[in-house]
């Protein structure tokens, strides 16, 4: 026997209507969101790759991947760490596979000195270490100390956006910096 | 004193750990710190350095973010109206409708190979020359299984099924056969006796093709018809006659 689908267009087009408001809602809230965390997967991108072009290439992936998944991320702590880890990924992944390397170091020579009070963190040549230094900090430690020199982030607010224990946040935290004191030490003027 | 007792080289460790840590030193090395220069300096030594760090590192963590950013990703976002979904619940349907097909097929072709083609309808169409097959709405398969007369699609070939089918058919019997035949069905259902006994071959009788009888056909007495029109007349018109 043939069976009959009965089709009701009136209820198609509710249907999409629907859609559509979900979805602007959705857009609304992403937007609100973006402000608030964009500056964050750059931050974190550019902690790791040390190149303005290529942490904002990092971070609008990111940002788009975060948009993809946006009805399951909405929560703001969820959001905001899921933020932090995926630009962090990338970003490392980046750094690996980008043989750009050296062009930034010989860009870095050109560029501006950052104005600083402290005359060894205002040397470029510190800086190179220093950079070399985090590069090789395990990328658990790496984010960890990024996170934390963000300012208005907490050690609690770190843990919550890495799903850690303060205690974990807090030893990480000690040996990054135990290492790269360790590295720096003969670099020091 | 155990500051006394410790050389200096013992305190570098701890007043390191100390400025690392960002932690007040402890009362033992800050009184030999007040007591000893070479320590001092070089607990100052480090304190600039991981100052130093620090501030290389706020300085990395906190820079400026570029005003292009946003546009950037509000951009992409009008190019993608609608946030494409994840593919993860399409594979999950796809998935679970694949698992549902497998299992009806599974299940299907289990119940066809457990229910037989039904041998006694078939070998007792062959037996009984007064067999008629004709449709039924329902039938009951020997082995207490109704099935409904409704459309049955297989996965399975073609031939391997009945030429005739159980559930669309039913067979009429001679009266004086019909409790032999439910005894049968009966010791079938109990499992008391097996269908292998039908398909056995009865060496004194065997089986034969089936003979069809020529029709006969009586002879048809013909008989011219009367005339019935003077009968038929009415008493009127025989009257007027």
């Amino acid at each position: 026997m043939q069976e009959l689908v009965l089709i009701q267009p009136g209820r198609t087009a509710e249907k999409e209507f629907a859609q559509e408001g979900a979805a602007a809602a959705l857009r609304r809230e992403f937007e609100e969101r973006l402000a608030e965390c964009g500056p964050l997967a750059y931050r974190v991108a550019r902690g790791v790759l040390r190149n303005s072009a290529d942490a904002e290439d990092v971070a609008q992936e990111a940002l788009m991947r975060a948009y993809r998944r946006f009805e399951r991320l909405r929560d703001r702590t969820r959001f905001r760490a899921w933020l932090v880890r995926i630009a962090f990924r990338l970003a490392i992944d980046r750094a690996r596979s980008s043989k750009r390397r050296e062009v930034r170091e010989t860009l870095w020579s050109q560029s501006a000195p950052r104005p600083s009070t402290e005359d060894l963190a205002a040397t470029s040549e510190f800086q190179k270490h220093l950079d070399r230094a985090m590069d090789e900090l395990p990328d658990k430690h790496r984010l960890v100390l990024l996170l934390a020199a963000m300012q208005g982030h907490s050690l609690e607010e770190v843990a919550e956006m890495l799903g850690l224990p303060m205690g974990t946040v807090k030893s990480r935290l000690f040996f990054a910096r135990k290492q790269l004191a360790e590295k720096l030490r003969c670099h020091r003027r | 004193m155990p500051s006394k007792m410790k050389s200096c080289e013992n305190y570098l460790a701890e007043l390191t750990d100390a400025v690392v840590a960002a932690a007040e030193p402890s009362s033992e090395l800050r009184s030999h710190l007040d007591a000893c220069a070479s320590c001092r300096a070089a607990f100052t030594e480090e304190l600039q350095l991981v100052t130093a760090i620090d501030t290389g590192l706020r300085a990395e963590a906190n820079s400026e973010v570029p005003a292009s950013l946003l546009p950037r990703v509000r951009a992409e976002l009008n190019d993608r109206s609608v946030p494409s979904r994840s593919w993860m619940p399409a594979r999950a349907a796809i998935a679970t409708a694949a698992v549902v097909v497998a299992a009806i097929v599974f299940v299907r072709g289990f119940v066809l190979d457990t229910v037989p083609t039904n041998p006694s309808v078939n070998t007792s169409t062959h037996n009984m020359p007064s067999a008629e097959i004709r449709p039924a709405p329902t039938v009951v398969s020997p082995f207490g299984m109704t099935t409904l007369p409704t459309k049955r699609r297989s996965f399975r070939p073609t031939k391997t099924e009945p030429s005739v089918k159980a559930e669309h058919a039913a067979v009429l019997i001679p009266a004086g056969q019909k409790q032999a035949i439910d005894a049968l069905l009966a010791g079938l259902r109990e499992g008391a006796v097996k269908t292998g006994v039908l398909l056995t071959t009865n060496p004194e009788q065997p089986l034969r093709d089936l003979q069809v009888l020529p029709l006969e056909v009586s002879p048809i007495e013909m008989k011219p018809l009367e005339d019935v029109s003077a009968e038929s007349a009415s008493p009127n018109e025989k009257t007027r006659r």
